[in-house]
């Protein structure tokens, strides 16, 4: 089966995000889940069970963020509700969103 | 002007039920139209919309159009309430007059009467009547709740003009502040923005796209760590990333240090320790009671009392690191090396004036057998005897020396011979004097090194470079720092006879030695590396089958000789290269840059130029500079 330019992500209590592929693979996390034999690759979708919704709303809101700014010099910070930080943080450490990722750094 | 305006809204709302304009439709407009003009001739007191409505219809002179409507059952409705209306309405009018009297009779009425005639009389009078709220002292109705409140000097003016009580006028003025705060912007302009990309390329932070989720994150919690009771169980990386941002907005103070000490930790680094005090510090070790790697920056008040603590408590350190801390005593030192310099595998101490002395140094070799790594730097008091005793510690494999005494070469020669062969690290900066035969004795001894600084030498030279990289049985070595290793004679600043400093073949040797290793090399100022040397070094691998794979920052600095064509070579050479500083290399002037490097320091105003497929935007910025 071909790809589909969008894949599913699933939050704890089971509440869907379709997000674009190409901006979810910021994180490694999801690249890995997307790679080869995985039923995750077969059906395009990720759950995860420890993931609230509201986290997981701001990690998709995320995704697109840095899809759309990927080429720009400059770009503006995108708010973050400080009563959420921490759990954020915590996300974003699972999803492996740091700066130091490979991935990030230009081919 | 109310009537009319009420005139037209009430139109507009017939119009929307029927969805279309129809003749009729346009008649009543005209109609009311013309009454509203009869309305303002005939000088009627019609301030509120209910009034007007019932006047117009009890006075069939001037309402044809009402009494024509097609909708007669509102209209009866409205009569069967005028009459109540009607007395209400005399009252309000009485009063109006009654007050419009009083401030006619005003001084600020009479003050402002000058100016005009008498035809504006009224309206002023009736202008003056709205704005005159009730003055302080008196009782008035909040307009917003209603409450009988006494109003005040500070009274604020409600949506509709009344007055506000003091808790709605809180409330109103919270409204205001969240409205009137502005979205900030985050660059101003074109000239800002390409300000702040200069100086992101500068700090190091520079990148394509936005910046990672995780950076985000941290840097709003440093903004609101005030918040912040207790950060729960992240990552400690993640705490240490924390820690470091806050430092860096000298945020970390006594409340915020609990934040950071975790009873099961191991480590605790404290980035900027300022405004810490010696009470905090203790708290440290009685909070962290595991404690294995302490790193402190800034340490001011890490003074004696907080070694005491220390000694007397059952924290055996491996790593200790400090910074600034130039109250602790000589004798204290000696005192903690002799009961807790056991343990110790490293000891950095920065800027400790004149209290780390040479007897400390003597200490270390026989209170500290496992010592591995040993960084005295910004040291006032340590001399040759001090280096003299480190040679007797057999264990040490990283060693950094920045001291402001300068031993003469003979003791590093001697250091070099008893413990170079197991060094990986050798940092000397700043060693004035030290020449030749240092570097020949880390061609002789060392065959570990993997970082080799030695900075600011007047006395080696180019032959004695070479030496050292000919023939050398250490493998490639990984970092190399030979910054300002140059001649210095500002009466013939051209002239090198004696080949003084890193040159031309020496610089062609540490590339041929090390050039496959090397990570990072920083040969910053060494001015008499020549064009040849750098096209040799860096001459496009088609030609030599050279490529420095695992370069990735350079430092090529004030390198008079680098011209465009060597930055190009060296971005050919060095696939992975990040970084390329060319500060005062007056021969770069039109380099393109490839995507995802950085070249920083490029000697015109129009900074970095990315190579790539997005020229016309760096033409159209290449404009507004000019403009």
């Amino acid at each position: 089966m071909a790809d589909s330019k969008y894949i599913t992500l699933v939050s704890g209590e089971g509440f869907e995000f379709v997000v674009l592929r190409e901006a979810a693979l910021v994180s490694p996390t999801i690249k890995g889940m997307l790679r080869s034999q995985f039923i995750e690759a077969r059906t395009g979708r990720c759950t995860f069970p420890e993931i609230s919704a509201h986290v997981l709303e701001k990690v998709v809101d995320y995704f697109h963020y840095w899809y759309r700014t990927r080429e720009q010099e400059d770009v503006p910070d995108m708010e973050i509700p400080p009563e959420m930080c921490l759990e954020l943080l915590m996300a974003a450490e699972y999803f492996n969103l740091d700066s130091k990722n490979p991935l990030r750094e230009r081919e | 002007m109310a009537p009319v305006l009420y005139e037209v809204s009430r139109q507009t709302r017939q119009r929307r039920i029927s969805h279309n304009i129809s003749a009729h439709q346009i008649r009543l407009d005209a109609d009311a139209r013309r009454r509203a003009a009869q309305n303002e001739q005939g000088d009627q007191v019609d301030e509120n919309n209910q009034s007007n409505d019932q006047t117009s219809v009890t006075t069939p002179a001037t309402t044809p159009a009402v009494s024509a409507s097609p909708a007669p059952v509102p209209a009866t409705r409205g009569r069967r309430a005028a009459a109540a209306a009607n007395t209400q309405d005399e009252e309000a009018r009485e009063k109006e007059q009654k007050a419009i009297e009083k401030i006619k009779a005003s001084k600020k009425f009479q003050k402002r009467k000058r100016y005009l005639d008498s035809d504006g009389e009224d309206d002023l009078a009736r202008a003056l009547l709205q704005s005159s709220a009730p003055l302080p002292g008196q009782q008035e109705n909040c307009e917003n709740c209603g409450t009988r409140f006494t109003v005040t000097a500070y009274s604020r003016n409600g949506p509709n003009g009344g007055l506000l009580c003091s808790p709605c006028s809180k409330e109103a003025s919270k409204d205001d502040a969240a409205k009137s705060k502005k979205p900030k912007r985050a660059t101003g302009g074109a000239v800002g923005k390409r300000r702040q990309v200069q100086s992101n390329i500068l700090d190091g932070t520079y990148s394509l796209g936005a910046k990672s989720l995780m950076t985000l994150c941290i840097e709003t919690l440093a903004k609101n760590i005030d918040l912040a009771e207790d950060l729960g169980d992240l990552p400690s990386p993640i705490i240490d990333k924390i820690a470091r941002k806050l430092s860096k907005h000298r945020l970390l103070d006594s409340r915020t240090l609990s934040l950071f000490l975790q009873p099961t930790a191991e480590e605790v680094h404290v980035y900027d320790g300022a405004k810490l005090s010696s009470d905090d510090f203790i708290r440290i070790f009685q909070t962290v009671p595991g404690l294995k790697k302490l790193k402190i920056r800034n340490g001011i008040h890490f003074k004696d009392q907080v070694m005491d603590y220390l000694m007397s408590r059952h924290i055996e350190l491996e790593d200790l690191y400090l910074h600034g801390a130039n109250l602790i005593s000589e004798a204290k030192w000696k005192e903690y090396l002799q009961k807790k310099g056991h343990s110790l595998r490293s000891l950095r101490v920065y800027f400790t004036d004149k209290h780390f002395t040479d007897g400390v140094l003597e200490l270390l070799s026989t209170t500290c057998p496992s010592l591995t790594r040993l960084k005295v730097s910004h040291n006032q008091a340590v001399t040759g005897a001090g280096v003299a005793a480190i040679a007797q510690i057999p264990t040490l494999r990283h060693l950094t020396l920045d001291l402001r005494n300068e031993p003469h070469s003979d003791i590093y020669v001697d250091l070099l011979s008893h413990i170079g062969a197991h060094l990986k690290t050798l940092s000397l900066t700043r060693v004035r004097d030290a020449d030749n035969t240092v570097l020949d004795a880390i061609h002789t001894h060392c065959r570990a090194l993997a970082k080799l600084r030695i900075t600011e030498s007047e006395e080696m030279t180019d032959a004695g470079f070479v030496r050292l990289f000919k023939d050398w049985a250490n493998p490639g070595l990984e970092f190399v720092d030979l910054q300002k290793c140059r001649q210095l004679d500002s009466a013939h600043p051209r002239e090198n006879p004696d080949g003084l400093g890193l040159c031309s073949n020496g610089f062609r040797a540490l590339m041929a030695h090390s050039g496959k290793k090397l990570r990072e090399l920083n040969v910053h100022g060494c001015r008499h590396i020549g064009a040849d040397a750098f096209e040799d070094v860096f001459s496009p691998a088609a030609a030599t089958g050279r490529v420095y794979e695992a370069m990735a920052k350079l430092e090529i600095s004030f390198c008079e000789e680098v011209t465009d064509f060597v930055v190009g070579c060296v971005f050919r050479t060095c696939p992975r290269l990040r970084e390329l500083n060319v500060f005062g290399c007056m021969k770069v002037r039109d380099v393109r840059v490839p995507r995802g490097k950085i070249l920083v320091g490029v000697p015109n105003a129009r900074g970095m130029v990315i190579e790539g497929d997005d020229d016309e935007e760096e033409e159209d910025e290449e404009m507004d500079t000019s403009a």
